[in-house]
């Protein structure tokens, strides 16, 4: 047990409390952790399907599988991580269907943090040119490649997680993201 | 751009974003060739940017909670209304007289 005067303690013990409440059925405390959580689980459907329409449909089928599995969920991962693992099958789910939407820009309307050289105008310039084009070369790797950077790079997962979330083996994912980085080097030359 | 700087390229990519070593087979390719140095480096920027992006939240479509909330709702009226008697009395009475029906309509031979 953490020191319970800790505020990062107190917010964690709340948390469980309010996962507890759900667990049983208690609406309410599940509508708190859903306002709470529900940004972080649209800006990865965001990233993974690209279309704001499909992403707001995947986050909304996300908390309602969040919602009829919370009972099973052990509480051994932290809840944002077991959110985004949801919200990882439903967009590939959602994806499988909507294949029309596929294309779409993955970041179009993502606002990044400001660059960190802000005091010296031409670098963050350039940092924002690359940002762009960053965007643009992740739009172009095809699906499955664009999932792996996006859970690796952006979101710091490990290889098993990928693998595990996606239902593929440990290798098929390396290869991905080997593959997917190659192309984006290769891209962002070809686009300098 | 060789051969080698093409087969070289996700390996260096790995290793700019990772902070790895490049593969030994193409090491020695690459401490030598300022293609690949310049790639290494480009690569080791976009990975500094994809790791920036982690910090990124978008705000969720402002009806979300109400959708999400609303679909609980319609699901737990549905599951209620099983739960009624009533409902169990009215299915068994549609589904007797479904098959009532289905008897007693005339069949050419």
């Amino acid at each position: 047990m953490g020191n319970p005067s800790d505020p990062g303690q107190v917010e964690k013990n709340r948390e469980q409390e309010l996962i507890a409440r759900a667990q049983k059925g208690d609406r309410s405390a599940f509508a708190v952790l859903l306002r709470e959580h529900q940004d972080e689980v649209y800006t990865l459907a965001r990233r993974l399907v690209g279309d704001q329409h499909l992403a707001s449909d995947v986050a909304q089928e996300a908390l309602i599988r969040a919602w009829r599995a919370l009972p099973k969920f052990r509480g051994d991962a932290r809840l944002s991580t077991w959110l985004y693992r949801i919200t990882v099958n439903t967009a590939w789910t959602h994806k499988k269907r909507a294949k029309r939407h596929q294309g779409a820009s993955i970041d179009d309307h993502l606002e990044l943090p400001a660059p960190v050289d802000a005091g010296h105008p031409e670098m963050a310039g350039e940092i924002l040119e690359l940002r762009e084009r960053l965007r643009l070369a992740l739009d172009r790797i095809p699906d499955a490649q664009r999932e792996v950077v996006v859970l690796k790079d952006i979101y710091g997962w490990s290889h098993a997680e990928i693998a595990e979330s996606m239902g593929i083996s440990v290798t098929a994912a390396k290869v991905r993201l080997h593959r997917a980085r190659g192309r984006l080097a290769k891209d962002l030359e070809e686009t300098a | 751009m060789s051969v080698v700087c093409e087969m070289a390229a996700p390996f260096i990519a790995n290793s700019a974003v990772d902070g790895g070593e490049v593969l030994p087979l193409f090491r020695s390719h690459t401490a030598t060739c300022l293609k690949c140095q310049a790639r290494h480096a480009a690569m080791a920027r976009i990975a500094r940017e994809l790791a920036a992006m982690g910090s990124v939240r978008v705000a969720a479509p402002t009806d979300l909670e109400w959708r999400v909330m609303s679909s609980l709702d319609g699901e737990l009226a549905v599951s209620r209304s099983w739960s009624r008697p009533i409902a169990w009395l009215a299915a068994v009475l549609s589904m007797t007289a479904a098959v009532l029906i289905w008897k007693l309509i005339p069949r050419r031979a």
